[in-house]
């Protein structure tokens, strides 16, 4: 789970051993040869893309015409015209909407409620429950943006469940295709909250909320005053790992809306592609590959930051 | 990435205790009540595949077939149309799961039983990639494969998705070796065995049900992955199955929607079992839910 | 022709001998010395090609054992098609050999270095006589060489479904004169039926080149305006032209005349227009390319026998039915040869083949062509292949082509992006013109440009 990223306690970790009587630092080589294949393999395909964005953003590189055949260095022209497009001033704005309202607030929110009223509903529901979402969440990515296109869709399932109480349903994906997506994510992606919220509760001495009870605090004060402070961490922990994954959601927007009508659900990934692919400006999809780089790049520098304590 | 980190069980949520309390019973109607009506939204866009798959005619709605037919299997589970690409998703996931397990595994050795200066700041970066969001930068990576002459190439694209794994995959497996006690193999140490002589024989085997969690999960990503192999592999015959089924939705979807359904559930099916397989693995053998800390 | 054989055979032994040095670059056939790999469009209902290829590949291969033919159908919809085949053109290991290429394309691929030039080949070639010159044109680069052999050309037009134009009370040879009477023939067949949609015009990103084709500009070559000024070499900006185009795209899907902007924005438009809309008499007018009939005839991927009784044609008509009181538009299709292909000699040679009389005259016929070399022209197989042959070519005479410059491509996903923002309501007409104008400017730069 999210855990496997705090590393286990050092416990194992212990007295080397010592097979040879090398100098040490050629020992030290040794002992790290095996992270070589590792090492090889993130360097080329993970720095590589991080270097040729940068590199590539500076560049006028295209798909087609003379461009393809001899990109030319044109310094930081990509950046500035990024800046004076208006679709990248809206494309930022909707990829922080779709982060924020899917993300920050639908996944967790409604991961956390599925934590807690998991604990206490009939088991057969609960269960059935944690399995279609967790459901929603292992199927492959292509399947989920069809399955909720079909749902979304203007002669879908919602349409017709709102048509059967006599509302007529808005065109879903072209009038609120924001609203689409963003739902469509909740449902993608809860899964992965719910468990790491049900794992943290799960974790909350008894006691705790116990005492709380027998205090009179009622069910959502005990939420507020008890558990939340009790799993904070795993609440940062969560917030930042779905951001994450959110700001490089391509297919379920690209299914759905392919990003339209028009901008109107273009969010940073789409808008690159688009640009560098459809409109063959390659530099200049490098160039807003490198702002979602850099957006990444601090988040996770945030998140590491917090995750801190127990590195050390 | 991450996200396909925490593919492990969902923890068996315990009954909070307090039911026995009065009102208690009220309590747990009303959550029950709400939990189902959440079941309700996550199960609607999931049905629809279930049952448009069996419906002779299929829509986009969610309803019982009129008539229940495996008409839609026998049009898309064909040989050029679903079988090959279901075949290079294998290729395609499996070759990104071995060399993944085998670079994790390799190098997680040294991390786990060394210490050393080099450990926290090659952690720290390993944790810095697992954050990055590389697929969203699927435009420079294109770029550059054109420049390593690995367009359309299986291998590269095995590597490439090897790389972005590789994090993640880095960090579960030196967790789990972690938990394999170091004492066992300071026997193999005195008869003279080496380092990667100890990995194979002692450590190795303690740690399978560790290493096929990981497999599969590395496995189950690759196989799910579609915005990678969208850019990275262009001929037909390479590609895999989530390609060819946008490509099939793209031609065909907006009119044969049972048949897509159908493609989308014999796809899915294997992603979803193996999801079964490492709940069952890491249940049985590695407490992982637990440690949830954060 | 026999000389080019012999060329051919001769580069195939070379490679037979040099094949255990060096590995070839291609896919390693079965035993094959050389391969060739031909890349094409199949899509939808387009899937004439497709067939046209994989007997071209049986026979050649019959004919010449030592050379394997890789096929590589592109299962993309048209824009979708551009970017795989710019994607694999852009790696030296990925480029086709042989490629189906849209005329359109061929002068922005050349200044990419994609396409190698034919005039040698094309000069032992004797059988390049019988192209028209017209169609031999399009498939020029800016330096004047031959780079595509055009497979055929089209014009477009409005087609309409005579059942759904009696109901409105329009006669079957309804010949509208100017923007004004489409208008109004589509508000009757709305009145007469809301469930019919009137008319369809591609708008938008997702129908890629139909749309700025099609749609766009069967508008503004009707207007005085045009796109580009062939004299001065100049793109036309702030052209009035240019709005009155999108104040037409405007008025349609504003006052519901046109399909739902979310259907309009399906890319698979084209293939429910002819497979599923026109057959179903739930479409009225469609502005579409001559080409329609390919897949309603026998064989075709939604064959409708009785189309030729239910569709009626008529030429689009000029903004105002002044001079020449109609327009057309032409495209068409070529196959290209990849700048970086080992075997150019045997490439051209599938080439001469794929495109000879027969198979020439069988594209014609089946995907509904307008024959580019006389001889097919001639052939009666061809003139009788459909009723609509006759009514399409002749629009020849009023056709338009586009600017065949190699900033086309970039100016036309432009005019998508314009044509989307005005039927979605984004922006209103002078604003996406306005946003036109300045993306223009960025494409070409200030001084290519010219105030209409």
């Amino acid at each position: 789970m999210a855990t496997t990223l705090a590393p286990a306690p050092a416990g194992a970790r212990g007295s080397a051993p010592e097979p040879g009587h090398r100098p040490r630092a050629r020992r030290t080589a040794v002992r790290y040869l095996p992270l070589v294949p590792a090492v090889v393999l993130l360097g080329v395909f993970m720095l590589g893309p991080v270097v040729w964005s940068f590199y590539g953003s500076f560049t006028n590189a295209a798909l087609t015409g003379r461009n393809a055949l001899a990109p030319s260095f044109v310094g930081l022209q990509n950046y500035q015209e990024l800046l004076a497009d208006p679709e990248f001033p809206k494309s930022l704005w909707l990829t922080v909407l779709f982060v924020l309202a899917s993300a920050v607030v639908g996944q967790n929110v409604l991961g956390l409620t599925l934590a807690m009223l998991l604990r206490s509903g009939a088991p057969a529901v609960r269960t059935v429950v944690s399995t279609l979402v967790v459901v929603a969440w292992v199927l492959p990515e292509i399947v989920a943006s069809f399955a909720l296109y079909a749902f979304f869709h203007d002669a879908g399932t919602l349409n017709a469940l709102l048509g059967a109480v006599g509302i007529e349903g808005p065109t879903w994906l072209y009038e609120t295709p924001m609203l689409a997506v963003i739902l469509a994510n909740v449902w993608r992606g809860t899964a992965f909250s719910m468990l790491v919220y049900s794992a943290a509760v799960a974790e909350v001495p008894p006691e705790l909320t116990e005492a709380a009870r027998m205090d009179g605090a009622t069910a959502r004060q005990r939420l507020v005053w008890v558990i939340l402070p009790t799993i904070r961490r795993s609440v940062s922990t969560n917030l930042m790992l779905t951001t994450l994954q959110t700001l490089s959601v391509f297919t379920l927007i690209y299914v759905m809306t392919g990003g339209g009508p028009g901008t109107d659900s273009s969010t940073l990934p789409i808008l690159a592609y688009q640009e560098a692919f459809k409109f063959a400006q390659v530099g200049y999809g490098t160039a807003i590959a490198t702002v979602m780089l850099l957006i990444g790049a601090v988040f996770s520098v945030v998140y590491i930051r917090s995750l801190r304590p127990e590195v050390d | 990435m991450a996200r396909d980190a925490t593919l492990a069980p969902a923890a068996p949520a315990p009954a909070a205790p307090a039911l026995a309390a009065p009102g208690g019973r009220r309590l747990r109607a009303t959550t029950t009540a709400v939990l189902a009506l959440i079941g309700v939204c996550f199960l609607l866009p999931l049905g629809w595949i279930l049952l448009a798959s069996f419906d002779a005619r299929g829509t986009l709605v969610v309803r019982l077939p009129q008539e229940w037919s495996l008409q839609n299997f026998a049009e898309v589970l064909t040989p050029e149309l679903a079988w090959r690409p279901l075949w290079n998703s294998f290729l395609l996931s499996a070759g990104t799961g071995l060399l993944t397990v085998v670079a994790a595994v390799l190098a997680a050795y040294p991390l786990s039983r060394y210490q050393s200066r080099l450990n926290k700041p090659f952690l720290y970066t390993v944790l810095f990639g697992t954050c990055l969001p590389i697929t969203a930068m699927m435009v420079p990576v294109y770029s550059l494969f054109v420049r390593l002459g690995q367009l359309d190439s299986l291998a590269g694209t095995i590597a490439f998705m090897a790389a972005t794994s590789l994090p993640m995959a880095i960090w579960m497996t030196k967790n789990f070796m972690d938990s394999v006690p170091v004492s066992l193999e300071e026997a193999a140490w005195t008869d003279g065995a080496t380092a990667m002589t100890a990995l194979r024989r002692v450590v190795l085997p303690l740690m399978r049900p560790g290493v096929a969690v990981v497999f599969i999960f590395v496995f189950v990503q690759a196989w799910g992955n579609f915005f990678v192999p969208f850019v990275l592999l262009l001929s037909p015959e390479k590609q895999p199955a989530a390609v060819s089924i946008f490509a099939f939705f793209g031609s065909y979807g907006t009119v044969a929607y049972g048949q897509l359904a159908a493609y989308s559930l014999a796809y899915s099916v294997p992603a979803l079992a193996l999801y079964v397989l490492v709940s069952r693995l890491t249940g049985s053998s590695f407490a992982l839910a637990g440690a949830v800390k954060g | 022709m026999r000389q080019v054989r012999l060329t051919a055979a001769a580069a195939a032994a070379l490679l037979v001998l040099t094949a255990g040095a060096c590995s070839s670059g291609g896919a390693g056939g079965d035993g094959g010395a050389t391969t060739i790999k031909i890349a094409y469009q199949k899509f939808g209902n387009f899937t004439q090609a497709d067939e046209l290829f994989r007997d071209v590949k049986a026979e050649y291969e019959d004919a010449n054992p030592d050379v394997t033919i890789e096929l590589v159908p592109i299962e993309a919809s048209q824009n979708d098609y551009f970017t795989k085949l710019a994607l694999m053109n852009r790696s030296p290991s990925t480029a086709p050999d042989l490629m189906y290429e849209d005329t359109f394309m061929i002068k922005s691929d050349v200044e990419a270095g994609y396409l190698l030039p034919l005039d040698e080949h094309l000069a032992g070639w004797d059988e390049w006589d019988q192209f028209v010159e017209g169609a031999k044109a399009a498939g020029l680069g800016d330096d004047g060489k031959t780079y595509g052999v055009p497979m055929g050309t089209d014009t477009r037009g409005l087609w309409f479904n005579t059942e759904v134009l009696a109901k409105a009370g329009l006669p079957a040879d309804w010949a509208p004169t100017s923007w004004d009477d489409v208008l109004e023939a589509a508000r009757a067949i709305k009145a007469a039926d809301p469930e019919v949609i009137p008319l369809n015009v591609y708008s938008g990103k997702p129908m890629g080149e139909a749309s700025t084709m099609q749609g766009f500009e069967m508008l503004l070559y009707g207007t005085d305006d045009r796109l580009y000024d062939e004299d001065s070499g100049k793109w036309v900006v702030g052209s009035q032209g240019f709005r009155d185009a999108l104040g037409f795209i405007e008025t349609i899907y504003s006052e519901g005349l046109a399909p739902t902007p979310q259907q309009a924005l399906d890319p698979n438009l084209g293939s429910v227009v002819s497979g599923e809309w026109l057959p179903q008499g739930r479409l009225g007018i469609a502005l579409d390319g001559s080409w329609m009939p390919g897949s309603w005839l026998e064989g075709g991927e939604a064959p409708w026998p009785e189309w030729s009784e239910v569709m009626g044609t008529a030429a689009m008509p000029t903004q105002d039915g002044g001079e020449p009181g109609a327009v057309s538009m032409s495209g068409g299709w070529t196959l290209a040869i990849g700048a970086g292909t080992q075997d150019p000699d045997v490439a051209f040679d599938v080439l001469t083949h794929a495109l000879d009389k027969e198979n020439a005259l069988r594209f014609a016929v089946e995907n509904s062509q307008i024959a580019v070399r006389e001889d097919v022209a001639a052939e009666p197989e061809y003139l009788e292949a459909n009723p609509t042959t006759k009514f399409f070519s002749d629009l020849v005479e009023v056709t338009h082509f586009r600017p065949a410059t190699s900033d086309y491509a970039q100016v036309s996903n432009a005019i998508q992006v314009a044509m989307e923002a005005v039927m979605t309501g984004q922006q209103s007409v002078e604003e996406a013109a306005a946003a036109y104008d300045a993306a223009v400017v960025d494409i070409v730069g200030e001084q290519n440009t010219v105030e209409g």
